[in-house]
């Protein structure tokens, strides 16, 4: 009784509920047959938003007002530019890697440059740059695509024991980020500065390396996430990041974060990212039309978050 | 290859010459200026190359003072409609418009007309009378395929049809046109939908979420471009046998077709409209301002690939590109000519 009330407190449980509840009702339209296969789908699928929503939770938990919309021409550029490097061949895989991960350094240094040395609110700061960061991968190679090495797009798109590689992939990456946050100092600090950040400058806190990092954090995880994505949907594209700009902030405020930042949450990430693929897949299924499949999901959306936002914050 | 360049620049600076020798006074202090809303992706960028390559020369030889390609950052009909209110002040004397909207720009374009300019709109097209339109007959694009498909699969059978963005005139016209085949040959049945967006990652996506739950026995995927590759990756994930997948003219989808068939002899049909449709509309707007008489309403081909055509075409489509097709003077006197 008391595991169910324990659940029944953590903001992240709705986005669970909500992801199994419409897998269940997907699953009841072939009468259970495509369990597995949507499982399978969605694991994979969520992989990508669970990624960069992760960078955006840190982000977002800074404290109002901060949010990357960068997000989406960071993966495009990443991608763009370590497939056009890699140029198929297996031997330069690692090579390409590192490319992808700088270009995340130089835009995060960039995004933060303009937030603090010009003093421009993130928003603006992070949109200005994406316009910059999508017409550098526009003239880069002006929309050619090139096709991942074998080996990477072996890689994204296998699954081993029944689980897709990327949704191990993922889980490495929200366990690195859960001990940053709930075990390192350095998730202490984030909260403290999205909570209060005069509060936390008083305390000691480092501020501006913290806001630093998780803008540079961020990035980096969106230019991983498009590197892995142009791999996995064998190519870079011009458009490729666009949903994600949206996808990424409905991850973490489904998942339980809250918006005025301060408090950050990950196993409600992958609820949200699971919720979200799923729920497009439950009216798609049961052949809804493109206005009332939008319609539904803002209210089951809406109702998600109503939910999560009832239980008590612990 | 800078000798190449200039022959070719000769060559078009004689036969245009040579072609347009009576009219070319007229136009010659003409200034002409594209507007597009949107350049993120493969078939915008090759819209906007072919503009390049065919406008350039037809500068260069006099035919028009200038050819500028404009293009609005955030896909906006308001910026959009910003942007065409510049091109009137900066004094454009046609301007050549593929609109963010068939509606929200009509203010504008209005403007624009009232000020004396030509303004011609092609691809995403306006209603506003004044205007021209070079419209795509995209509710035929949507029942040739269920036209061909009629003819390679005569059993008939289930399809899954994948389409456009959500809202936009274009999607519902391709929807429609499929609709209707489908209705005309009852032995095909859609049993699932999904909106891919013209976008791969998109359509492989949304195929991956609801392939589980449709029946085993898919013949055939209808498309609207651009998200054939993606819902073939997703059916080989999945471990499904392939159907017919209609193909959108874009290099990926072309090359995987390539593949298959070598491999198995696999059989489809590609089809969509060349991203060269804006040299059409510009030679279209060079007519008008020469005095010619165009009527408002104009037609453009489509460009199909068929089994015997792959390999030619894939030959000529750059890599990661759209097949295309660039318009010339005839070119477009012969669309005119035939909507008279």
């Amino acid at each position: 009784m008391s595991v169910v009330r324990a659940l029944y407190a953590k903001p992240w449980i709705w986005s669970f509920v909500a992801a199994i509840g419409v897998w269940l009702v997907t699953i009841a339209f072939t009468g259970g047959s495509s369990a597995g296969g949507l499982a399978q789908a969605a694991l994979t699928f969520a992989a990508f938003s669970i990624i960069v929503g992760i960078g955006q939770m840190f982000v977002i938990t800074l404290g109002p007002g901060n949010v990357d919309l960068s997000i989406p021409a960071t993966m495009t550029l990443a991608g763009t530019v370590a497939l056009k490097i890699m140029d198929t061949n297996d031997s330069l895989i690692l090579v390409g890697i590192l490319v992808a991960l700088a270009i995340g350094l130089a835009i995060g240094v960039i995004n933060y440059g303009l937030i603090k040395l010009l003093r421009i609110p993130p928003i603006i700061a992070t949109l200005s740059s994406s316009f910059i960061i999508q017409s550098a991968a526009i003239s880069y190679n002006r929309g050619i695509r090139i096709k991942p090495p074998a080996a990477l797009a072996e890689f994204t798109t296998a699954t081993t024991l029944g689980i897709p590689n990327l949704a191990y992939f993922a889980l490495l990456v929200s366990a690195v980020a859960w001990v940053a946050l709930e075990k390192g100092i350095y998730g202490r600090w984030v909260s403290a500065v999205g909570q209060n950040m005069r509060a936390a400058r008083m305390a000691g806190v480092p501020v501006d390396g913290v806001r630093a990092g998780t803008y540079l954090v961020c990035a980096v995880l969106a230019s991983l996430a498009g590197l892995l994505l142009s791999c996995f949907s064998g190519g870079a594209a011009l458009n490729m990041g666009a949903e994600y700009l949206l996808t990424s902030i409905a991850v973490v405020v489904i998942g339980g974060t809250a918006v005025a930042g301060g408090f950050a949450n990950i196993p409600g990430i992958w609820g949200a990212s699971l919720f979200l693929f799923l729920v497009v897949s439950m009216l798609n299924t049961y052949g809804a039309s493109a206005g009332i499949r939008l319609l539904l999901t803002g209210v089951i959306i809406i109702a998600v978050i109503i939910a999560a936002s009832r239980s008590p914050r612990a | 290859m800078k000798n190449l360049v200039v022959l070719t620049g000769l060559t078009i600076l004689l036969t245009s010459t040579a072609m347009t020798s009576t009219t070319m006074a007229d136009t010659a202090a003409k200034r002409i200026a594209l507007s597009n809303n949107y350049a993120g992706n493969s078939w915008r960028q090759a819209m906007l190359q072919s503009w390049e390559t065919i406008t350039k020369p037809a500068v260069e030889a006099g035919i028009v003072a200038a050819a500028d390609a404009f293009t609005t950052a955030e896909n906006q009909a308001t910026e959009q409609a910003a942007q065409i209110q510049n091109m009137i002040l900066e004094g454009y004397d046609a301007i050549v418009v593929n609109a963010a909207s068939p509606t929200a720009l009509n203010g504008a374009v209005k403007e624009a007309c009232d000020a004396g300019i030509t303004v011609v709109s092609f691809d995403g097209i306006v209603t506003e009378p004044c205007a021209w339109r070079i419209a795509v007959d995209f509710k035929q694009m949507g029942k040739d395929q269920l036209v061909y498909l009629g003819e390679k699969l005569p059993d008939g059978g289930k399809l899954l049809e994948i389409r456009g963005l959500a809202g936009v005139f274009v999607d519902d016209e391709i929807s429609a046109g499929i609709h209707e085949g489908v209705a005309e040959n009852p032995k095909f049945e859609i049993v699932g939908s999904v909106h891919g967006d013209w976008a791969q990652d998109v359509a492989q996506k949304a195929v991956a979420g609801i392939l589980p739950s449709l029946p085993e026995d898919i013949v055939a995927v209808v498309t609207q471009g651009g998200d054939g590759y993606g819902a073939a990756q997703a059916f080989d994930a999945a471990g499904r046998d392939m159907p017919l997948i209609i193909m959108g003219n874009r290099q990926d989808e072309l090359a995987w077709w390539k593949e298959q068939k070598d491999a198995s002899g696999y059989e489809t049909m590609s089809v969509s409209i060349a991203p060269g449709v804006s040299t059409l509309a510009f030679w279209v707007a060079q007519q008008i301002l020469d005095g010619q008489d165009v009527p408002k309403d104009l037609v453009v081909p489509f460009l199909r690939i068929d089994q015997d055509g792959l390999e030619a075409s894939l030959e000529t489509t750059p890599a990661g590109g759209v097949a295309n097709v660039e318009y010339s003077l005839e070119d477009a006197q012969a669309v005119i000519a035939a909507a008279k």
